[in-house]
């Protein structure tokens, strides 16, 4: 087999693991968008929704298309609870504190989830069919591949909503400034609850998606730390750069992953977020906050 | 309670602790830190020893986050290098374990200085992704730097030794630590009275003002990130004679949250809740393994539940705190000693 | 600074309070001490190991015990973590006289060993199969229950080089201690028995995705495939792509990844799997197994490989316990690691399917066994290997 062809082969394969990153990161920057939160519990919230779909699909024995929906709605349910419960108190504290909330958010969550399944890995139900695809003779991962599938259509759902729907517009509204979204009628506490709702869920439906391809466990939620540094090396308010960052991601973690070896895939992400944060401390599509006194 | 202050020297005016009664108290403290040795058994000895090294970490870490307002969440990879240091010339230059201790605290500060840089140009939540990445990157330096850290299995050190006797029990070693400890606490709450230490506060307070003021933002957030890496690396140099193996997977990323979760639990800024947020973050643990071991003869499968208890007590911790107890432990011991002091004459 | 200290002297007095209001142990019971992971990443394995032990120290308690003393497992959960199993180590011994104690973690057992030098009252054994333990010049109160990870893949490769001389192999392991433990040994005795070695993989300890990894298995073309340092995922993911891929590797693992009950909710796609184990299944029929009857007996339902583990572990500490006893022995660590190396062609009860010796800290005996789905169990692929020297 040639070289070139392998290159090619594992490039797909970068993307497709790059797509499901930015599904991930999606989801914190829709949270960072209405409410300056960064919610480091992204990564727990996806476990939940693997299990989730787990208890639905394998507990219950409801067939894949019932559970994922149900699993997304629990994921969108646990959002607005923890949003009303934990994060609206918190509104007016540093930042910091608030993204403290959220990393003890995931351990509370990590815990229940040991509590309730256990710690053992499971699999998930099979849902995705078996049968490989090739795009000429270059194969490609079924699974990546529809993951590929469901983070593209995911994500340009997500921009026509945002420029089209009024929630969309109300959010965008919101995260330009609070007080003029006020007092042009937005109800911001709930742009809020929306953006919770939606971003929990959409890091639900990629964990049942994840959960599908490696199966889940509780220790799974550390791929939110992959899909943070796809947030900041594109910008932590920007969807373009969740989608941009995590294709570039997913494709340097896939070559450095094939040509150095495993073991060089986190370093080279870090190394690369470091050298992003000194050249583009705001991301690559961020806004840039300017300080005054 | 107190009314008025007559100081007749400058001497009076500087001390620590200003009163009799907190004199008296603080040396009780201490003669009960020297004799509580003789009454602890192993395995209260044991905690006492891993309370001595977190205390002084955490101490380390609130000088960076509590003080100067830069979140870290690397503080165990310093302690990591700290312990690497440690166990390196321990076993390759057999100096003595003091000496040891003091460069794996050099060596950690000088990493820290490095790992501050960014800290010039990205700051709040930017810079503790950083610190992650600086986590992650020194990861990889102790898993495949072979020659030094002898890779993924580590280095076994052997015991420290102090003339001629290997301080492997438990009651000489809380010898050795706690007073490293205290010394450290001490520098700590010290440090605060200096040029040093209020810069760094008014750095944390608003770092544009504090430059208008003339604070040397470059000079002083590097103080300070070296500061708290060289108690971190003594803390990991500590650490390393405590346990004697030092692999790349003894220091994981979630030590790091611990050391943040202790000075949110115990209260940042200030040098008593670094302690009490360190002590309490140790312990609490190790006490729900008691409540556990009661509620076995009710709930048979109650060990199983020991794990996951602990991991959703430990998010418990830190989201009630900052909800409802933002300023920590140290407040609430604050409000019991404002209560007694005005004891009779206010509810 | 008045009401911390008070606060402090209470907590202290408190605690003492606690510790000192334990009950006491039988005297005269042979306490086994244990930190054993119910809890973590690798409850699984704990779980097992601490019914494993139990079962065995209830069988020999109805025979009488050792010379009329009790056994009894006093154990503390350590959610996998060094500093929880050190601490559960020190309550256990301030509390109790033990002289035998499981440790989970390789991490532990090297903590410590140096502690047990000092002690001398103490042998250890526990989950880790790491090679380096396996030196009973460094670790001489240490042993393990089965061959160390090293003599794991010697075996496999043992097999290999019969089934298919010169065959091309491919290492898989994870970036942990545990995953990157028996990669130069395995290596040498590849060369040693004209295997090539075509690739080796190292995976980042929590990979989800491994499609690239997948690609590059393709480009090495092995006829086997040995993972080492991985529970179960993401060896399906691994073998499921393979198998749409048209590869013909066959692969294969170390004892943890070899539990049934784990592979039979994989279903199809773990078909075919194939790793070494040390011990006999609980549901095998052999006929010099009595043991396993008994197992059986006690415990209708299956019983995973690590419950096999701990049945033998205490097994070899009732035995080295005993043999110490029996020779009018005090017990403390050089008596009872004597009386452990003094095992000599040992039957097992069929729990290991041939007489066992342990000259050193490891018994380097396994099996091959594969994984058939359709029966939902793991079938002998081969006669018992040894690798003793």
């Amino acid at each position: 087999m040639s070289d070139l062809l392998f290159f090619f082969e594992v490039t797909l394969a970068g993307l497709g693991s790059g797509a499901l990153l930015s599904l991930t990161a999606l989801a914190f920057v829709l949270i960072y968008k209405a409410t300056r939160v960064i919610n480091l519990a992204v990564g727990e919230m996806l476990m939940l929704g693997g299990y989730l779909f787990f208890a639905f699909a394998a507990g219950f024995g409801l067939p894949a298309w019932a559970a994922i929906p149900l699993a997304i709605a629990g994921g969108g349910l646990v959002g607005a609870v923890v949003e009303r419960g934990l994060i609206r108190p918190m509104l007016g504290e540093s930042p910091i504190a608030v993204f403290m909330v959220t990393i003890g958010l995931g351990s509370i969550l990590v815990g229940l989830v040991e509590l309730i399944w256990g710690t053992d890995p499971r699999a998930l139900p099979a849902f995705m069919g078996n049968t490989p695809i090739f795009i000429g003779e270059a194969y490609v991962s079924r699974k990546i591949a529809i993951a590929f599938a469901v983070a593209a259509v995911v994500i340009a759902v997500f921009l026509v909503l945002f420029r089209y729907w009024r929630g969309g517009v109300a959010l965008r509204a919101t995260a330009t400034d609070q007080a003029a979204a006020y007092s042009c009628g937005i109800n911001v506490p709930g742009v809020f609850s929306l953006a919770w709702v939606i971003g929990c869920g959409t890091a639900a439906g990629a964990g049942v998606l994840l959960g599908s391809i490696g199966g889940i466990s509780p220790a799974m939620g550390v791929f939110g730390l992959s899909a943070l540094v796809v947030v900041i090396v594109g910008g932590l308010d920007s969807v373009a750069g969740a989608l941009v960052g995590g294709l570039v991601i997913g494709l340097i973690e896939a070559w450095a992953g094939t040509y150095l070896g495993g073991e060089f895939k986190l370093v080279t992400t870090f190394g690369l977020l470091l050298v992003a944060l000194m050249i583009r401390p705001y991301g690559l599509f961020g806004t840039t906050e300017i300080e005054r006194l | 309670m107190k009314i008025g202050t007559a100081k007749h020297s400058y001497q009076a005016d500087e001390a620590l602790l200003t009163t009799r009664p907190q004199r008296l108290w603080m040396g009780l403290f201490a003669l009960g830190l020297c004799i509580a040795p003789f009454m602890l058994d192993n395995y209260w000895l044991y905690l006492a020893c891993l309370v001595a090294i977190n205390v002084a970490s955490a101490t380390g870490l609130n000088i960076l986050t509590g003080y100067t307002g830069l979140v870290s969440l690397g503080q165990a990879a310093f302690m990591a290098v700290g312990a690497y240091t440690v166990g390196w010339m321990q076993l390759r230059l057999g100096t003595p374990f003091l000496l040891n201790i003091v460069a794996g605290g050099i060596v950690a500060a000088a990493v820290g200085l490095l790992v501050g840089l960014p800290s010039l140009r990205v700051k709040g939540l930017y810079l503790a992704i950083a610190t992650i990445a600086a986590s992650i990157i020194l990861h990889f330096v102790f898993v495949n730097w072979q020659s030094v850290t002898n890779g993924n299995s580590g280095l076994t050190l052997t015991p420290a030794t102090f003339l001629g006797t290997p301080l492997t029990d438990y009651k000489q070693l809380y010898f050795v630590f706690v007073p490293i400890t205290a010394l450290m606490v001490l520098g700590a709450a010290n440090l605060f009275r200096t040029r040093v230490g209020r810069a760094f506060i008014a750095i944390r307070d608003r770092d544009i003002s504090a430059e208008v003021l003339g604070i040397s933002l470059l000079r002083y957030k590097l103080t300070s990130f070296a500061i708290s890496s060289f108690y971190a690396g003594v803390a990991g140099g500590m650490w390393a004679y405590f346990f004697r193996v030092v692999t790349p997977e003894s220091f994981p990323f979630v030590y790091s949250i611990f050391f943040l979760a202790a000075i949110i639990v115990g209260g940042m800024g200030t040098i008593l809740g670094a302690i009490l947020g360190a002590v309490f973050m140790t312990l609490v643990p190790e006490l729900l393994r008691f409540g556990i071991d009661w509620l076995t003869p009710v709930l048979p499968n109650a060990a199983a539940m020991l794990s996951p208890v602990r991991t959703i007590v430990f998010g418990l911790l830190i989201v009630g705190f900052l909800i409802f107890e933002p300023k920590g432990l140290a407040e609430i011991v604050q409000r019991t000693r404002r209560y007694f002091h005005l004891w009779p004459f206010k509810k | 600074m008045l009401s911390f200290t008070r606060r402090t002297l209470l907590a202290l007095s408190a605690s003492a309070a606690i510790a000192t209001a334990l009950p006491a142990a039988a005297a005269d019971d042979i306490v086994i001490g244990g930190s054993i992971p119910l809890t973590g990443v690798f409850a699984f394995a704990g779980v097992g190991i601490e019914a494993g032990m139990q079962d065995y120290i209830k069988i020999v308690n109805e025979a009488g015990g050792l010379q009329g003393r009790k056994l009894r497992l006093a154990y503390e959960d350590t959610g996998y973590k060094v500093d929880a199993s050190v601490a559960a180590f020190n309550k256990l011994t301030s509390q109790n006289t033990i002289h035998l104690y499981y440790g989970d973690s390789t991490g532990f057992a090297k903590t410590i060993n140096g502690e047990l030098d000092r002690m001398g009252t103490t042998i250890m054994a526990g989950a880790s199969f790491a090679t380096e333990l396996n030196d009973p010049k460094a670790f001489q109160y240490q042993f393990m229950a089965g061959p160390d990870y090293s003599e794991m893949t010697g075996i496999l490769l043992e097999y290999i080089a019969k089934e298919k001389p010169g065959a091309r192999i491919v290492l898989v392991n994870s970036d942990t201690e545990f995953g990157r433990d028996p990669i130069a040994a395995t290596k040498a005795r590849a060369s040693e028995l004209g295997l090539e070695v075509v690739e080796e993989i190292i995976t980042p300890p929590t990979a989800v995705d491994v499609s690239t990894e997948v690609l590059k298995l393709r480009r090495a073309r092995p006829d086997y495939t040995i993972f080492h340092g991985y529970v179960l995922a993401p060896l399906p993911e691994f073998m499921t792509q393979a198998k749409q891929l048209g590869l013909e590797t066959k692969f294969m693992g170390t004892f943890w990844s070899m539990d049934a009950s784990i592979w039979s909710k994989v279903g199809e796609a773990a078909d075919g799997f194939m790793g070494v184990m040390p011990y006999r299944y609980y549901y095998d029929e052999a006929d010099n197994a009595p043991m396993l009857d008994r197992i059986r007996e006690m415990r209708p339902e299956y019983q995973s490989t690590p419950y096999m583990q701990g049945f033998l572990t205490a097994m070899l500490f009732t035995e080295a316990a005993k043999r110490t006893l029996e020779a009018g022995q005090e017990l403390n660590a050089p008596n009872l690691k004597a009386a452990l190396n003094s095992i000599e062609n040992f039957d097992t009860g069929g729990i290991i399917g041939v007489p066992i010796s342990i000259p050193g800290n490891s018994i380097p005996v396994g099996r091959i066994y594969r994984y058939d789905a359709s029966a939902q169990q793991m079938l002998p692929a081969s006669d018992w290997i040894s690798v003793q020297e």
